[in-house]
């Protein structure tokens, strides 16, 4: 059966320039997007927690709505429905690239928010009484004690959120936008040898997402705090037998 | 007259309509040593939370050093809260920072001080309660006892009016509970005006001015030592004692 899979139209297809170029925009949307996602969630997570009840509500009503619109809906929602609801958005300014960002975003940070939500929650309260105790502003606890304890259990899920986002970019060649699945789709229309065009944008999925998981170990490794973990990389342990 | 460091006048504080503090006063003059004793639900922690102006008093007041506290609002209340210091039941170190960087954090952040400065400060306090050598050890990494220690340094750096300490040696393995109690001591020998809520009877005996009985929210009892222990005059205290003892 391997006797049908092509070496030299495979590695042709992974060093073309819309293979990487599809990458590179998979992966800009994918980071731009869980960026300001993020961004957006942090601020979500703190109403959901605040003693407010009409914030929270508002909080509520966003989850609700974006985690129940499919993202492929909500894209085409964004690229063909937003410049009829706004003629602003009939300019030459508004790209597919922007239009995938905005939708992605929207969509993500109802996700993200309950991941940071959960990630303050895990934070023992003690924590905050200490800072409290200590005479510090709630803000300089948030980001001196909460924020940084919350981001160890936060790494994890967020990881995910990215391969998930990484994916969901894919939907984007919908409205034109030529990332990565979308190259892979033009390339193997050219002259059929689906398996050689799909296997090469597997192999860049797979290289995005290996570079991924080591900088999640990396950064695991930054929010544990414990002397030891780090002094062990620069310290050889002690022989045993040592008189 | 000399002006109490503490002074709570009438406070009464409720949780969702339960009430937890019924009209307690209690004065803590410069220099004393107050041991606060009682069932668990007494209000024990409570009162003390609201010496540490941690927690808003329905009714009744809270001077610090001559200066009404209670009603103030919550931004001008913080820097007050760096005069007092806190010391819980279960240490509460900052889980990401350094035993170094937990007795620094509140001279870099509240009083604004140069980190070098602070540094040096923080070290000479960890130095005090005999724990320079673990400066750069993270919480996870030191026994109870070192870390209350710690804990206790973090309050101190700050030099305090007064110490409030809230069962300090609960959480702790036995072994380990004499060595936060010594601690403690040489703070009152030092002159720090402290009020401990605590069941270490014989720490009690040992340091204390004088120790109050509270019970149901209110303060039942208050006697020097001495007297507290030999002839408790109310009837609620002498079945305490029994049973802690």
């Amino acid at each position: 059966m391997l006797a049908s899979f092509d070496k030299h139209i495979f590695w042709e297809a992974l060093s073309s320039r819309p293979y990487w170029h599809g990458a590179l925009l998979s992966l800009e949307l994918t980071c731009a997007t869980l960026g300001a996602a993020s961004v957006l969630a942090f601020f979500l997570a703190l109403g959901a927690l605040s003693k407010s009840g009409p914030l929270r509500g508002v909080v509520l009503v966003y989850n609700w709505l974006f985690r129940a619109i499919p993202t492929l809906l909500l894209l085409l929602f964004v690229w063909n429905g937003l410049p009829q609801l706004w003629g602003a958005f009939t300019g030459g300014w508004y790209r597919p690239f922007l239009a995938a960002f905005i939708a992605l975003a929207l969509n993500e940070a109802a996700y993200m928010s309950e991941i940071i939500r959960a990630g303050l929650l895990s934070v023992d309260p003690g924590q905050e009484l200490a800072g409290r105790a200590l005479g510090m502003t709630r803000g300089r606890i948030l980001r001196r004690v909460i924020v940084p304890q919350a981001i160890r259990i936060i790494i994890p899920p967020t990881a995910n959120e990215f391969i998930t986002l990484l994916k969901l970019t894919s939907l984007a060649s919908v409205i034109s936008l030529y990332e990565l699945l979308g190259a892979s789709t033009i390339r193997a229309s050219q002259d059929f040898r689906y398996l050689e065009a799909y296997t090469a944008a597997a192999v860049y999925y797979l290289a995005i997402v290996s570079v991924l998981m080591v900088f999640q170990a990396q950064l695991e490794r930054r929010f544990t705090w414990r002397s030891t973990a780090r002094r062990r990389r620069t310290v050889p342990a002690m022989a045993h037998d040592a008189r | 007259m000399n002006e109490p460091v503490l002074r709570a006048e009438a406070v009464s504080k409720s949780y969702d309509g339960l009430s937890v503090l019924q009209g307690v006063t209690l004065e803590v003059g410069r220099g004393e040593v107050k041991v606060i004793i009682g069932p668990s639900g007494s209000g024990k922690s409570t009162l003390l939370r609201c010496l540490a102006l941690l927690e808003p008093v329905d009714d009744g007041h809270v001077w610090l050093d001559g200066a009404r506290l209670s009603g103030v609002r919550e931004k001008e209340l913080a820097p007050h809260r760096s005069e007092v210091g806190m010391v819980f039941q279960r240490f509460n170190l900052f889980q990401n920072m350094t035993a170094l960087a937990n007795v620094m954090c509140g001279l870099v952040e509240v009083r604004r001080l140069k980190k070098a400065e602070a540094r040096e400060r923080a070290l000479q306090f960890l130095e005090r309660v005999g724990l320079r050598d673990k400066a750069d050890n993270y919480p996870e990494e030191l026994s109870g006892g070192q870390q209350q220690r710690v804990a206790i340094a973090r309050a101190l750096v700050m030099r305090p009016k007064a110490m409030l300490f809230d069962e300090p040696t609960s959480a702790l393995d036995v072994e380990l509970v004499r060595e936060v109690l010594d601690v403690m001591e040489a703070l009152a020998r030092d002159g720090m005006t402290m009020v401990v809520v605590s069941h270490e009877l014989r720490f009690a005996h040992h340091v204390a001015s004088s120790i109050l009985m509270m019970d149901d929210g209110k303060i039942i009892e208050e006697a020097p030592p001495a007297q507290f222990f030999s002839s408790p005059s109310h009837e609620r205290t002498r079945r305490f004692l029994s049973l802690v003892e």
